[in-house]
């Protein structure tokens, strides 16, 4: 009698699950913590290398200038004259961030010059240009 | 007998408390979903700002280092042309002058993103962050 309780009351209750939960919400609270919503560009480009080059971590809000000119922002091409509603939207919604132009190695001097210009017409003044503090392939 | 059995596993599920399995099901895809929208971006960047418009600075004895990059590359600096490398002494002698030195960057519309990055990362190096970035056509 006594075995058969025994064993009816492990069998319906398996392990004890409050341990693995706690470890499970531990990773869980990291992974929200240290998630950054990062508008990405979507594509690659070579950035050209600084050996001054900083890490940023508030740069969130990236936009990628290709070899031929074409501006990237949040996984699509845009116009240069489509970046200041784009960046002033975005300002809105996340007062605090900071613009990281991601230029081709290649690419004009005067895109960069263009691109900041509406950057700052929407409403953000910290701009950077990416560039490798090491160099890569 | 059968009364003292079903009040058994009464007596144990009150021990165990709510059932956990649910919660971590929910948990456990909740940490899944960050998982994966984890984006792990360290963009490394430099610094330059743009000229403000109309505003003058009122300062103007102390005097800021031009330096010029033509369409081609080439590095202008004090009316000669130099090497990108030794703008750093240029830079140094400057800013031993006068502490508050300001570099201009002035690069032609054309001029490539690398030589422009290779400057600033220069006059970086020569201990100057003051940088202000412009275009000439």
């Amino acid at each position: 009698m006594q075995v058969k309780r025994h064993t009816a009351s492990s069998d319906d209750h398996g392990i004890d699950l409050a341990p693995m939960l706690d470890f499970t919400i531990n990773l869980l609270i990291f992974f929200i913590i240290t998630t950054s919503f990062v508008k990405e560009p979507g594509i690659t480009v070579f950035n050209p290398f600084a050996s001054t080059a900083e890490a940023r971590e508030s740069g969130n809000l990236l936009i990628a200038i290709r070899e031929n000119g074409e501006i990237w922002l949040d996984r699509q091409s845009v116009d240069l004259r489509e970046i200041r509603t784009i960046i002033e939207r975005l300002h809105i919604e996340r007062p605090d961030d900071s613009v990281v132009i991601l230029a081709d190695r290649n690419s004009k001097a005067g895109m960069i010059a263009k691109v900041m210009d509406e950057v700052r017409l929407g409403g953000v003044k910290e701009i950077a240009i990416a560039a490798d503090n090491e160099i890569k392939n | 007998m059968r009364l003292k059995r079903r009040s058994q596993p009464h007596s144990g599920g009150s021990s165990h408390g709510i059932d956990l399995a649910p919660m971590l099901d929910f948990v456990i895809n909740l940490l899944i979903f960050f998982i994966i929208t984890a984006v792990f971006v360290k963009t490394t960047a430099v610094e330059v700002s743009r000229p403000t418009g109309f505003e003058q600075p009122e300062n103007s004895d102390s005097k800021s280092v031009q330096i010029q990059i033509l369409e081609s590359g080439d590095v202008w600096m004090d009316n000669r042309e130099i090497d990108v490398r030794a703008i750093r002494a240029n830079v140094e002698r400057a800013s031993a002058v006068d502490q508050d030195t300001g570099v201009l960057v002035v690069a032609s519309e054309m001029a490539p993103t690398h030589v422009l990055v290779s400057v600033v990362d220069q006059v970086h190096l020569g201990g100057i962050y003051n940088i202000t970035f412009t275009t000439s056509e």
